[in-house]
């Protein structure tokens, strides 16, 4: 069961690294892949049991996954080190700024959103 | 006999398992300490990396020589991404009835985050591999990485600085919403699960339901969002 679906995430991630050679050079295959996966998945209407089996099993272990490529962050340290400040102020500030602004614009769009459903 | 007990060891930290070894080592002494002190800096990527680039270093390997014996891992990080695709099909059923103000918000937030970040740090002086680095920070590590190769920075920065903002995020976030007066579970999720990922999400599921499912929502709508357009706009505009 659980091969079974994962051999269509293999399948549909295959088919996007042909369409990104073929067509869309800026998106990644695997993107291509979801992407083409989402559309499959609206028209079809429903996840099968063995998708769905295979998509949580390899989600669940996605943090051990994505290891292997962080630890590479050894080789640039000497880059981080001479943007430090940079690198960190426009992290804090940019996520403070942008959460705050989100969240507000968000209960504005609700609140209008419920005003205009009222109405008849 | 020094020797013997010389060549042994040299043998098992060359030995293509041992990168694999030591990567399901920390990943589950780290997921074993989290589990034990509920502590928000112990995030599983976060930990584990700084624990194996600490055996790398004291073993004197090179980050190439443990990239190879982990080809592996690294090949299932595709149909990986593709997996993503399910959990954003079961949210986009959910909160049909939502759309419009999911979408602006999405829209108007997503470019703004991006924008800002990307602005905020050329002012800070940092060079344009930093930058390109820095633009997908929003979004969940396996896009954010893949964003990062593609639009000229580096997937593995882009992986620490996904994590560094997902954990001020936590921390800050619900706070800041306070302060604000942000109340609706909807919009705590959506500006928890944009701006923080899966981090963000994590915390949005602890205060409720409701709020874990918006920003389980806000997450995978930015990451695709972020994927799709990011690589775009840097080619229209470079």
């Amino acid at each position: 069961m659980l091969l079974r679906g994962l051999t269509w995430l293999v399948l549909f991630q295959l088919l996007g690294t042909a369409l990104n050679h073929l067509f869309v050079p800026v998106l990644p295959g695997p993107i291509i892949g979801l992407l083409l996966l989402l559309g499959f998945l609206v028209v079809r209407g429903q996840v099968s049991e063995p998708l769905s089996q295979a998509a949580s099993g390899l989600l669940r272990y996605l943090p051990l996954l994505l290891v292997p490529p962080a630890v590479g962050v050894m080789v640039y340290a000497a880059d981080i080190a001479a943007d430090f400040w940079a690198i960190v102020g426009a992290l804090v500030l940019s996520l403070l700024i942008s959460m705050a602004f989100v969240g507000v614009l968000m209960q504005r769009l609700l609140k209008n959103h419920s005003h205009t459903e009222e109405r008849p | 006999m020094n020797m013997q007990w010389q060549g042994a060891w040299e043998s098992v930290i060359h030995h293509p398992l041992f990168g694999i070894g030591i990567t399901l080592g920390a990943y589950q002494l780290v997921l074993a300490a989290y589990e034990k002190t509920r502590w928000i800096f112990l995030q599983p990527v976060l930990a584990s990396m700084l624990l194996v680039i600490g055996v790398l270093l004291s073993c004197g390997l090179s980050y190439a020589e443990y990239r190879k014996s982990t080809d592996i891992l690294s090949i299932l990080l595709g149909p990986a991404t593709v997996a993503l695709a399910v959990p954003l099909y079961l949210n986009l059923r959910r909160i049909r009835q939502l759309f419009w103000p999911i979408f602006t918000t999405l829209v108007i937030g997503g470019v703004f985050a991006t924008a800002l970040v990307v602005g905020l740090a050329w002012w800070f002086g940092a060079e344009h591999m930093v930058l390109m680095t820095l633009a997908p920070k929003s979004v969940t590590s396996p896009i954010a990485m893949l964003v990062a190769e593609q639009i000229g920075g580096v997937a593995a920065l882009a992986a620490v600085f996904v994590l560094i903002t997902g954990v001020i995020g936590a921390i800050c976030g619900p706070a800041l919403l306070n302060l604000l007066r942000v109340s609706s579970p909807e919009a705590r999720g959506m500006a928890l699960g944009m701006t923080a990922h899966a981090v963000g999400t994590s915390v949005a599921l602890q205060e409720s339901e409701e709020c874990g499912a918006f920003a389980a929502l806000a997450m995978s709508l930015m990451g695709v969002a972020t994927a799709v357009f990011l690589p775009l706009a840097v080619t229209l505009v470079v």
